[in-house]
């Protein structure tokens, strides 16, 4: 508080205030010699205190009794939004057929980068070296879901949740897909010591 | 309702009359060194689950000292066994003192403190045993908390019955707070406590789902409020002032901070839901209840910070008034943060990491810890009769500790709003930027060494307290012969002459402490029945409106594991309504999926990912191999490792009567289910095993208890992938 308007204080002003703080200063009560003075509550305490008891109200009227949209209200049309988003994605980059996969297959450094999404991701289930695991061989000729890189882009965008196949889709970027897909087919014929035993269909080629 | 009975009786002579008396020190001694004790265990487990985060051989592989069982061990010895023993011991010193009496009865204190030792010991051996109901805060298994009961009514009792024989004819704001203690806990205890025994040590709440939450999180949040906050604010009020030896800075300011404290408190636990299946409104009252909250908790603070005034320059020197100037700033910060952490937008981001630790931190370390230091190195010279042994070494203690705090909390506060940015980081081509967990866990373990160095500077702080406070004992005086103290007795003021008890409405009510506490009582149960009531009367929070399948015998049974391995402390099962929560886990969380869960398991952190959807999302072999050594699947992992699942047999035979107790909570379970219950269990282990057998791991896997534990992760969100829940 400004200070230096105490001194442009007339006197009666002036005993008012010194009697208020007399007043603040006495002791009202005494209990086990520990004194209670009677100080007014801080303005910017109380004056604070209702601000929020305004904002509390506020809150309350605009979101609960009057039309403030609901949490679930605020995520659908979030999510509503996502989703028009990524429809629109999806159009301008259709998957790559067949032909143009294949093509990855001599390009170096995209089985490179496969192998590195392999490592981190797949592993676990498909073996060090796909050979298997929890999930089945990748190496072999026999296919459940088919042989064609297509069909195996499809599983691992779609996954087989039901099976323990995460979808991919969701989680890697379509051109890491492309690698990591690119990569498993290159690995046809690798024989890995400690195969998984053949599951699905024989593919020849 | 009758007055005070001692002032209203006939046979007191009208005449006041001086009476001798002593009050009991020792049943104070006794509390404040078992405050110690406690103090000294409380942090040394905290120290050690701190350094299990950090590097996870440190569960060692054993049962009882791993994290899950270990969390509640540290959380329930620092509030019930640290704090809960350092209140009592301030509330028997100051409350006689502050009316001028000894305690009503030294019986019931003692039965007060042992039955409060003896809880504490129970706790300290059944929770590393697993024997919990797995709600936070309220793990004690049923017999412990009867036994809780019981010593907090004998407390109680004693306590009304001093305040019936004071000779101070009005009370003392500590005394108000001490009274919305004694009651509110009590009120919070029992309801948040109903439970049906399956066996001796195995209970299940009568509450589910979102009922069992609400109340939960309405308990857990007033135990905060009732035994971390109001009883403390009244020892600062006791014992401020005392140390100081200077007047409370405003009576008005008591009044009005202390009653809106206690009035709006109660209302703020659903702030703990928010985004949960919890109905909106419900949120919504947690939520401005709680911003509500932030002037009435500074109210306290700002009441002692100014009392202070014209003695700044003596904090220099004077380690208890550091501890407290200290102590009251943090309990500033904290009931700042916590009006904030409220606001619906700011919990999307801090719920379920660890700023919510630095939050609660800042409070317990820095609010309680420091409170209860401040007051040990004021009492154990006056109690002894003594000088402190050195003052120094407690300016030592102070700075320790104080580096100690801050180094926690910042690094708590960096950890949790790390992990929560990454948690909702989403790249421009609509994907999660870290859609593996376990990369949000590896960026934040450097932090959680740094808090492991911040909690052990602090243990060790209180370790120099320890070896002050015992020196100085030791140099003590070996008098026995109590003080005797002399007071007037009160003479009766009859009910039509109030008037004689003071001017202001509020001077009569500390004259009558009967009105007062039935007043703090009603405060409190106003919150409680609006949130509360409605909540238990929506028909579709119930089972028995529900047609959903209830657990299998053999996942009822793999869910008490999960309980009674904590995996709670680490995991939610709650999928908030938000885009970044449901790409990574799956559509939110609809509140019939926990209709038959007593208890919920929504939890309260992640260190782990959300299991609510868990199911069918990785084979069983997965499961097998990830809880025996998680690094195995998830490189990096911190998650303990679970070998004795492999050893343990499932007790097949207790699945009868669990389902019988559940189906008299209300699950909809069959005569028919009842009567084959064993059968059906063993049978659906065969199920589990025969496939993983198959899948080449050892034909022994069917007894045991990991199996029950994967039929138990395998059903999470089935019921909502199969359709049956829209
Ligand atoms: C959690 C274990 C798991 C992980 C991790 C995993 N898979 Fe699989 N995967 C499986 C299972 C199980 C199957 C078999 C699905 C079935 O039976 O239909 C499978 C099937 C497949 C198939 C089809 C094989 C066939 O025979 O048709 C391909 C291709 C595949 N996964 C690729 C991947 C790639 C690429 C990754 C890493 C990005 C990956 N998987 C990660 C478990 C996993
Ligand atoms: C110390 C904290 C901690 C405890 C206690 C804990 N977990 Fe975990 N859990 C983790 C972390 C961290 C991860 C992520 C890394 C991983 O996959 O191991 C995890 C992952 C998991 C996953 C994989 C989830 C997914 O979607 O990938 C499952 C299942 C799981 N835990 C089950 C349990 C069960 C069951 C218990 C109790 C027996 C338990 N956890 C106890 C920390 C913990």
């Amino acid at each position: 508080m400004g200070s230096n308007d105490h001194k442009n204080l007339d006197n009666e002003d002036k005993q008012k205030i010194d009697q208020k703080t007399n007043k603040e200063n006495q002791v009202l009560h005494t209990y086990d010699g520990i004194g209670e003075l009677d100080h007014s509550l801080p303005a910017w305490w109380i004056n604070g205190f209702y601000l929020n008891i305004i904002f509390a109200l506020g809150y309350f009227f605009y979101y609960i009794m009057g039309d403030g949209p609901s949490l679930l209200k605020e995520y659908q049309k979030e999510k509503n939004e996502y989703e028009y988003a990524q429809a629109l994605k999806k159009d301008s980059s259709k998957g790559a057929s067949e032909e143009e996969l294949r093509a990855f297959l001599k390009e170096p450094s995209r089985i490179q980068a496969g192998l590195q999404i392999f490592q981190t991701r797949c592993v676990v289930c498909h073996g060090a070296q796909g050979q298997g695991g929890i999930g089945p061989n990748l190496t072999d000729d026999y296919w459940i879901h088919g042989g064609k890189m297509t069909e195996i882009l499809a599983v691992v965008v779609n996954g087989v949740p039901e099976k323990g196949m995460a979808p991919w889709g969701g989680i890697l970027k379509l051109d890491e897909i492309y690698s990591v897909v690119t990569f498993i087919k290159s690995l046809r014929g690798t024989h890995p010591p400690n195969p998984k035993e053949p599951q699905g269909l024989l593919v020849k080629e | 309702m009758s007055l005070e009975s001692s002032e209203s009786s006939k046979d007191q002579p009208l005449k006041p009359q001086l009476e001798n008396f002593s009050y009991d020190d020792a049943i104070v001694k006794k509390f404040l060194i078992m405050t110690l004790v406690w103090g000294a265990v409380a942090l040394l487990v905290g120290v050690v689950i701190a350094v299990q985060l950090a590097d996870w051989r440190f569960n060692f592989g054993l049962p009882w000292i791993t994290f899950g069982r270990l969390r509640p061990l540290h959380t329930n010895a620092a509030i019930f066994a640290f704090a809960g023993n350092a209140i009592f011991a301030g509330i028997y010193y100051s409350t006689q003192r502050l009316l001028k009496t000894r305690m009503a009865s030294d019986l019931l204190s003692q039965i007060h403190f042992w039955g409060w030792q003896a809880i504490i010991v129970a706790a300290a051996l059944t929770l590393p045993l697993g024997y919990t109901v797995g709600k936070e805060y309220a793990e004690l298994e049923l017999p412990i908390k009867l036994a809780i009961t019981v010593v907090w009514v004998v407390f109680a009792v004693n306590y009304f019955k001093t305040l019936l024989q004071r000779r101070e004819r009005h009370i003392y704001v500590a005394i108000w707070f001490y009274i919305a203690t004694i009651i509110t806990v009590a009120l919070l205890h029992v309801i948040n406590s109903i439970n049906l025994p399956v066996s001796f040590w195995k209970s299940y709440p009568v509450y589910a789902g979102v009922q069992d939450a609400l109340v939960q999180w309405w308990y857990g949040h007033n135990a905060v409020a009732f035994f971390l906050t109001t009883p403390f604010l009244g020892l600062m009020y006791y014992f401020l002032p005392k140390a100081a030896g200077l007047p409370v800075y405003s009576y008005r300011l008591s009044i009005v901070h202390f009653w809106s404290l206690v009035f709006i408190y109660i209302w703020a636990g659903p702030h703990h839901l928010l985004y949960s299946t919890l109905p909106e409104w419900a949120q919504t009252l947690g939520m401005i209840f709680s911003v509500m909250l932030w002037a009435p908790s500074w109210g306290g603070m700002v009441n002692g910070l100014l009392t202070l005034r014209g003695a700044w320059h003596r904090v220099r020197t004077e380690p208890i008034l550091k501890f407290f100037v200290a102590g009251l700033t943090f309990y500033g910060m904290a009931t700042f943060e916590g009006p904030l952490l409220s606001v619906k937008s700011v919990s999307a981001i801090a719920h379920y990491t660890d700023w919510i630790i630095a939050h609660v931190h800042g409070g317990t370390l820095g609010w309680n810890g420091f409170l209860i230091f401040a007051m040990i190195y004021w009492l154990v010279p006056k109690l002894w009769k003594t000088e402190l042994y050195s003052v120094k070494l407690a300016h030592v203690h102070f700075w320790t500790a104080f580096l100690g705090t801050l180094i926690y909390t910042v690094s708590m506060w960096t950890a949790g709003i790390t992990q929560g940015l990454m948690w909702r980081a989403v790249d421009p081509s609509g994907h999660l930027v870290y859609p593996d967990f376990i990369e949000t866990v590896i960026k934040i373990i450097p932090l959680y060494f740094l808090r492991a160095i911040g909690g052990f500077l602090y243990l060790g702080s209180f370790f120099l307290m320890l070896y002050n406070i015992v020196k100085t004992i030791a140099k003590a005086p070996k008098t026995k012969a109590p003080d005797v103290v002399s007071a007037y007795r009160l003479t009766p003021v009859a009910l039509s002459n109030l008037s004689q008890l003071g001017d202001r409405p509020h001077r009569i009510l500390e004259g009558l402490p009967a009105v007062f506490s039935v007043l703090t009582l009603i405060a409190v149960i106003v919150g409680t029945v609006i949130e509360l009531i409605p909540v238990f009367l929506g028909n579709q929070h119930v089972a028995a409106s529900s047609s959903l399948k209830p657990y299998t015998g053999l996942e009822l049974h793999g869910r008490d594991i999960y309980v009674r391995e904590g995996c709670y402390v680490c995991h939610s099962q709650m999928i908030r309504p938000i885009l970044s929560e449901t790409m990574r886990y799956g559509e939110y969380s609809r509140e019939q999926e926990s209709i038959y869960d007593h208890p919920f398991q929504w939890g309260s952190k992640r260190i782990g990912p959300d299991l609510a959807r868990l199911g069918g999302k990785y084979p069983d072999l997965w499961h097998y191999r990830h809880m025996l050594d998680p690094r195995e699947v998830t490189p990096g992992s911190l998650m303990p490792a679970y070998p004795w699942l492999y050893r343990d047999k499932t007790d097949f035979r207790a699945i009868p009567k669990k389902l019988k107790v559940m189906k008299s909570l209300g699950v909809p379970y069959t005569e028919m289910d009842l009567a084959q219950a064993e059968a059906d269990a063993l049978s659906h282990a065969k199920k589990i095993a025969d496939r993983l057998i198959s899948q080449g791991v050892p034909a022994t896997v069917q007894n045991q208890e990991i199996i029950a534990l994967i039929a138990y992760l395998q059903r999470l969100g089935e019921d909502f992938k199969k359709g049956l829940i829209q």
